[in-house]
């Protein structure tokens, strides 16, 4: 169906996985458990990319954030993790000031979303589908997507110098 | 309300958590999984307006493909930069990161 039905119920479930996920990242004492719910917070991204009818998108984001991503994030959580067990100061000193700012952010966005209606388009979009997905990045964005394939190579030999040990250098 | 904007909403609702995130906590790991939370709901206001939004149909899922792609080498140089600064510091908390402090 062109442009997906919006399902409220739906929505509400994996709005609420996604932001208590998200909360939980940024609160958790340990490493490891904020790792698990940012884990749980990409699947429930993937979810919610399904529910907006991109499927290709909700497996992109299972296969490289759920796969790969949380695996490079927990490899480096196990080379750097030495401290043992939870500390006690797991903010800074700034959060105190920080987590205002924050809130007020989010109400002061929702209120400008709320009170503006020029997303009133009223039609739907005609989502292209794979095939036109594939079409449009192999034609017209051909150069981006072979200029990405460069930042890649860069970053995974940037990474290897980096993290090499510094004794034979 | 339209669903676009619900769909706006849950992702500056979850930007800011990650922006909080970025900012209060002292972890360099964590800032780093914070930072993916904002870019994840970037992406979800990238897939909402290409769903809903009939200028942006087929272009919100390719910046989306993008910006994923990016995120991944970002990911993998910002994980290397902390390690290898572990590995001098033997710490992995921002605020031991002090030395250009005036």
């Amino acid at each position: 169906m062109p442009g997906g039905d919006f399902h409220p119920l739906f929505f509400a479930i994996v709005a609420a996985w996604i932001l208590v996920a998200g909360i939980g990242v940024v609160t958790s004492r340990s490493v490891v458990r904020a790792a698990v719910s940012m884990v749980a917070c990409f699947l429930g991204v993937a979810f919610a990319f399904a529910l907006m009818n991109s499927a290709l998108l909700a497996i992109i984001q299972i296969l490289i954030y759920v796969g790969a991503i949380s695996v490079v994030i927990i490899f480096g959580i196990m080379l750097t993790e030495t401290q043992g067990g939870p500390t006690s100061k797991f903010f800074n000193r700034q959060a105190i000031f920080v987590a205002p700012i924050a809130v007020a952010a989010a109400i002061l966005i929702a209120v400008v979303l709320l009170s503006s209606d020029l997303l009133d388009a009223g039609e739907k979009a005609l989502n292209p589908g794979l095939r036109g997905t594939a079409r449009l990045l192999f034609n017209e964005y051909v150069f981006p997507f072979e200029l990405v394939s460069l930042v890649l190579l860069a970053a995974m030999i940037g990474a290897i110098v980096l993290a090499r040990k510094d004794e034979d250098r | 309300m339209n669903p676009v904007e619900w769909y706006f909403l849950l992702a500056a609702l979850l930007f800011c958590i990650g922006a909080f995130g970025v900012l209060a906590r002292r972890n360099l790991i964590i800032i780093v999984m914070s930072l993916e939370l904002m870019l994840n709901a970037v992406n979800i206001a990238l897939v909402a307006a290409a769903n809903f939004i009939p200028a942006a149909a087929g272009k919100g899922t390719l910046f989306v493909l993008f910006v994923i792609t990016i995120a991944a080498a970002e990911v993998t140089v910002g994980l290397a930069i902390i390690i290898a600064n572990y590995r001098r510091r033997r710490s992995v908390h921002a605020d031991r990161y002090d030395e250009m402090k005036g």
